[in-house]
């Protein structure tokens, strides 16, 4: 039993005025004064001093800035643009008032569609300059302050007037206060290197007449978070996220607009591949776009698939993942596919299923949803979500849930929105395995039992989505870059377009027969009501006995009318 | 220091003849676009933007933003069928293509990446520029209306090549760092000093035969202040600079001094009182006088007729008519001109010698004897008028539109300002309030904050923004800020009661854009610059409304 699930609702209480009191006293000194923190601490303290005096203080306030600097180049038809080095600061207020049992936060049962509070961000110079600092903070935290009393009214009111929810959870759940100030590495970067390497690999493109339009670019994004709050957390949490993307496009002749995107993450410009293997993505993408433009459209098709590591990956992540995340098991409006089916199965039981976000690194490579504490300032935890196939627990911010009291890291958000429950690194593993040839073998013996014409392979996603509410059907959508005809017959493996993988969660799950011992990792960024963050799924090959795909949405223009201008040295120009 | 600074710039080199060569080899290509079943192009236009820009922003004396690089953007226009009917002037529904593109360009000069780019998006606006001509044919079938050309004919225009310099961003920080914080420690809430230069070209390649360098710059410093009355109504004021470059500005000690005016005027209001619901003679000064004419006057003289639009979206009323010649606009013996080429001599905001559209400038006597005789035009035809004055702008791709460049609005017999206030004064004298109500400045549209009035700027009748700066004036002498006002229910009919005016002023430069709502969008530094010369103004009757503050901050500022 998750140890979690012991702290009652009274308990809670009874912690988190211990950790009000702890406001009171000030933090360990910073060795190094940090100027940023001097004047956002300074001017918590006098803020929260002031609020308590108010009929309504707040009990929790925490102030994050999110410090940017994005140094980054693109180039498209072997041409650059300009290497730009931009930097940024946004600040985030979160404030709560009336109690952790039930405060401001807490969702408004059948509100109308404009009724959100709009959230307070305040101004951050990019020079450390603490008059101009508290002032904006000031701001952030006075538009806070009286947003949330009158969010509160109307959460009280809205308590009174419906029905008892089926989760009567607190609101806020306690966490010890953490202080940790990290050093900020300068991460040293050669623009002329980097403008050099992405012209080279552009111009790749124009030895490819199928491929319209590319772009190949490089862009390194070192991130500070700052968060302190009235508990007495500082964080200062330096963390680099750089990316080489390649990109190419073309218009088949039936008008479908086919876009191939590869791209290497990492936490370091280290991490990024040398000229050699940037040239031979680069010759990869175009190639595959060609292929692809040739390629023929499959239809719409029920039968068994491989889904390779990413897609696996992906499909995890849009179909398991955003279902465990804490908040949306008690918010009536979502779909709670997993909300009571805590201890039963809910995967194969060769299957297990983590989150963990204090992963840095799978097999080499960088995990872009690892971090050390999320965005309530509470410390990442690994968290068994999926144990031998027998549903363990749910991703949790500080809003508790019935049966899981406490956070175990996972609030976070892009800066501008309110923290919820989110996934960082989520990992999929077999307790059993074979090799990928066995599980193609597999397959094939899946298409001949079910006397199919051919089985499906999904090589690498570009990204997927899902419906997690009750209005819309409680669907994913997985979008494939390039898929696979695998015949019985032995026939070569045909390349086809034009479908999205798409399903249910519940019948999906249950047709999953078989992993490989091979794991893949994807990395990128999830869109959801706290905005975008970086994450990262880790999932090895999989058979599925029965997937369903349909069209992929497509455009009806014609290819370009007139052929592409061309390197004189290629080909002569067809007029 | 900010003169030599600036001085010591080099001159960046222009990639001329890349740029010209990209273009006019896929110009001879893109003749031969055909679409099965469809006419080909019969106009190609290339518009090619190079420069270079820099962006910056302070708060209370730190920067909070900066940004400084080339900027190379391109628009394509394609326009299918013949000048007396093609595809342009048309509206389709949301969505839907038109013939014009745009696409960033790459920075470098590399002629098959630019080429490239212009291949690409010269087909977009092909196939756009096709299907806007078979929805507008769709919706003027069994239309009753007759309906004018869609394209004046010009002369082509070649023009040699044209230099630019360099924008660093450095002079543009240490202006808005000291700028803003100059706002420090005057109890305002917010204060940030925000400032964009820009300096380049525009390169026009087209089938008709244009090849002209067309220079294009400016530079646009905005300092805006908010503080808090005792009730708690946000009282707000914006200062701003438009010229042709960053060494025109003027010197910073001036712009500093006109900051902290800014402040002390925003700190007295404080403790002003609100005024009351106010029905008399309203005094227009200085910077609100610019806004009067420019909000109420420029729809008035910009001859561009409105996007035609699918029957299902006009109703049975039609399309509201803009500027009409012959409609008495100001009082007798009133002129107003644009003269974009005298404004480049004199080196304003907003002078040019060559529109976007590359038909050279005009000077163009709008407004005779208080009636409007003749229209700003770009080359989008008009009954009536005979072709483009050369005042062809817009932002982006959006479609080319006269726009007022260099305004000089003169009145009949200009008084002094004391006489202004003396005849206010007596007008103000039977009505309720026993004084004459002044407004000395009013919110620019681009950094309104009105957003009824934003919204009500599509019609013929736009109303006004908001005074920042106006004041009681008594019969003694007295003058006392008031605050929290808005105009009410004011249109283009008011310029015909002005009762008195000064001198037309010196010129001054904004930033807009073609009048309509797209005013009041386009940022704080954003924009097309544009000067206006006006004098000061006396109304007989305005009606303005007061609203004081609701809510008061909780929180002691720090």
């Amino acid at each position: 039993m998750n140890p979690a699930r012991l702290l009652g609702p009274a308990l809670a209480l009874t912690a988190l005025l211990g950790t009000a009191a702890l406001a009171r006293t000030l933090p360990p000194p910073d060795p190094e004064p940090d100027p940023l923190h001097l004047a956002l601490q300074a001017e918590l303290t006098r803020a929260w001093e002031l609020l308590q005096a108010q009929p309504e203080p707040p009990y929790w306030l925490q102030v994050a800035v999110m410090d940017r600097r994005m140094r980054s180049i693109q180039a498209t038809h072997g041409a650059t643009g300009t290497w730009r080095d931009d930097r940024g600061r946004i600040g985030d207020v979160d404030l709560r008032v009336g109690s952790p049992e039930l405060d401001n936060t807490r969702k408004i049962r059948d509100a109308g569609w404009f009724s959100d509070v709009p959230r307070a961000r305040f101004e951050v110079p990019i020079e450390d300059q603490g008059g101009a600092i508290q002032l904006g903070l000031w701001r952030g935290i006075d538009d806070s302050y009286r947003g949330a009393v009158r969010q509160l009214i109307r959460v009280r009111a809205n308590d009174a007037v419906k029905v008892e929810s089926r989760d009567s959870s607190a609101d806020f759940s306690p966490s010890p206060p953490q202080v940790e100030l990290r050093a900020v590495p300068s991460v040293e970067l050669d623009p002329q290197a980097w403008t050099d390497l992405v012209r080279e690999a552009s111009a790749v493109f124009l030895s490819y007449p199928d491929v319209h339009d590319s772009n190949v670019s490089f862009a390194a994004e070192d991130q500070v978070r700052h968060i302190l709050s009235s508990e007495g957390t500082r964080l200062r949490l330096p963390q680099s996220f750089v990316r080489l993307s390649i990109s190419a496009s073309t218009t088949a002749e039936d008008g479908m607009r086919l876009d191939v995107y590869d791209y290497v993450d990492g936490a370091s410009p280290g991490a990024m591949p040398d000229r050699e293997k940037t040239l031979a993505m680069a010759h990869a993408v175009a190639q595959r776009v060609t292929d692809l433009r040739k390629a023929p459209i499959v239809d719409p098709y029920v039968g068994p698939a491989i889904l390779r590591g990413r897609a696996a990956a992906v499909f995890f992540h849009e179909v398991l993942g955003h279902r465990v995340e804490g908040h949306r098991q008690k918010d009536e409006d979502e779909g709670q596919t997993f909300t009571d089916k805590v201890g039963q199965p809910v995967l194969p039981a060769f299957l297990d299923v983590v989150d963990d976000p204090t992963l840095a690194r799978v097999g080499g490579v960088d995990l872009n949803g690892h971090y050390r504490y999320d965005d309530e300032g509470v410390a990442a935890q690994r968290v068994s979500v999926v144990e031998a196939g027998i549903l363990r627990g749910f991703l949790m911010s500080r809003s508790p849930i019935q049966g899981f009291g406490t956070s175990n890291g996972h609030a976070r958000r892009q800066p501008g929105a309110a923290p919820v429950a989110r996934q960082g690194n989520l990992i999929i593993s077999a307790r059993q395995s074979v090799s990928y040839t066995e599980l193609r073998r597999q397959l094939i013996a899946q298409v001949r039992a079910q006397g199919r014409p051919f089985g499906l392979v999904f090589d690498d996603i570009t990204g997927g989505f899902t419906f997690t509410g009750r209005v819309t059907p409680n669907a994913f959508n997985v979008q494939p870059v390039s898929v696979w005809k695998v015949f019985p017959d032995g026939r070569p493996d045909e390349l086809v377009r034009g479908v999205d993988l798409i399903g249910t969660p519940l019948t999906t799950f249950e047709r999953i027969l078989a992993a490989s011992d091979q794991v893949d990792v994807f990395n990128g960024s999830c869109g959801a009501e706290s905005g975008w963050v970086p994450v990262a799924a880790v999932a090895p090959d999989l058979l599925v006995a029965e997937v369903e795909v349909q069209r992929k949405e497509k455009a009806h223009d014609r290819p370009p009318l007139l052929p592409p201008p061309l390197p004189a040295t290629t080909k002569a120009e067809v007029r | 220091m900010w003169t030599l600074l600036l001085l010591g710039v080099a001159l960046a080199s222009p990639s001329s003849s890349v740029l010209v060569q990209a273009a006019e080899a896929e110009l001879a290509r893109a003749t031969d676009l055909r679409l099965p079943d469809s006419p080909p192009p019969y106009l190609l236009s290339y518009e090619l933007l190079d420069g270079q820009v820099a962006s910056v922003e302070a708060s209370f004396g730190a920067l909070t933003s900066t940004d400084q690089g080339p900027y190379r953007v391109l628009r394509v226009e394609v326009r299918v069928g013949d000048y007396a009917l093609d595809n342009g002037n048309f509206e389709g529904s949301f969505g839907e293509r038109s013939g014009t593109t745009q696409r960033l360009l790459p920075d470098e000069d590399d002629v098959l990446a630019l080429r490239r780019e212009i291949w690409l998006a010269t087909d977009e606006a092909y196939k756009g520029a096709t299907e806007q001509l078979s929805g507008k044919l769709a919706a003027r079938e069994g239309s009753t209306r007759s309906f004018g050309p869609d394209l004046y004919r010009v002369e082509p225009l070649v023009t040699e090549p044209v230099e630019w310099g360099e924008v660093p961003a450095e002079p543009l920080e240490e202006l808005v760092r000291e700028l803003s914080g100059r706002l420090v420690g005057r109890g305002l809430e917010e204060g940030r000093a925000s400032a964009r230069a820009w300096q380049g070209a525009r390169l026009l390649i087209s089938s008709e035969g244009h090849r002209a360098w067309i220079p294009t710059g400016y530079a646009v410093v905005r300092v805006e202040a908010v503080t808090r009355a005792e009730d708690g109504a946000r009282l707000r004021d914006v200062r701003s600079w438009v010229v042709r470059d960053a060494a025109s500005l003027p010197e910073r000690e001036q712009m500093g001094a006109e900051v902290d005016a800014m402040v002390d005027w925003l700190v007295g209001l404080q403790t002003a009182p609100v005024e009351g619901d106010y029905l008399g003679p309203v005094l227009f000064e200085g910077p609100a006088a610019l806004e009067l004419f420019r909000q109420l006057l420029a729809a008035e003289i910009s001859g561009t007729p409105p996007m035609e639009l699918p029957p299902e979206d006009v109703g049975e009323g039609g399309q509201v008519p803009t500027a009409r010649i012959g409609r008495r606009l100001l009082p007798l013996g009133w002129s107003v001109v644009d003269d974009p080429a005298r404004a480049e001599e004199e080196g304003l905001a907003g002078g040019y010698t060559v529109d976007f559209e590359g038909v050279p400038a005009q000077r163009v006597e709008l407004v005779e004897d208080g009636v409007v005789r003749r229209l700003l035009m770009s080359r989008v035809p008009r009954q009536g008028m005979e072709g483009s004055t050369g005042h062809g702008r817009s932002l982006g791709s959006n479609r080319r539109e006269a726009m007022p460049a260099a305004v000089r609005i003169e009145p009949a017999r200009p008084k002094g300002e004391g006489r202004l206030q003396k005849k206010g004064l007596r007008l103000a004298r039977p009505t309720l309030q026993p004084y004459l109500l002044v407004v000395e400045e009013m919110e620019p549209p681009a950094v309104s904050e009105d957003f009824q009035v934003a919204f009500s700027g599509e019609g013929p009748l736009p109303g006004l923004t908001r005074p920042t700066r106006a004041w009681r004036l008594y019969p003694d002498g007295r003058r006392e800020p008031v605050r929290g006002l808005s105009f009410v229910g004011v249109d283009r009919r008011v310029l015909r009661d002005i009762v008195l005016a000064g001198r037309t002023e010196d010129p001054v430069g904004v930033m807009d854009a073609a009048p309509g709502s797209q005013r009041f969008g386009i940022g704080t530094l954003g924009g097309l610059p544009a000067s206006w010369a006006v004098p000061a103004v006396l109304i007989g009757e305005l009606e303005l409304s007061g609203s004081p503050g609701r809510e008061q901050r909780v929180l002691k500022m720090p």
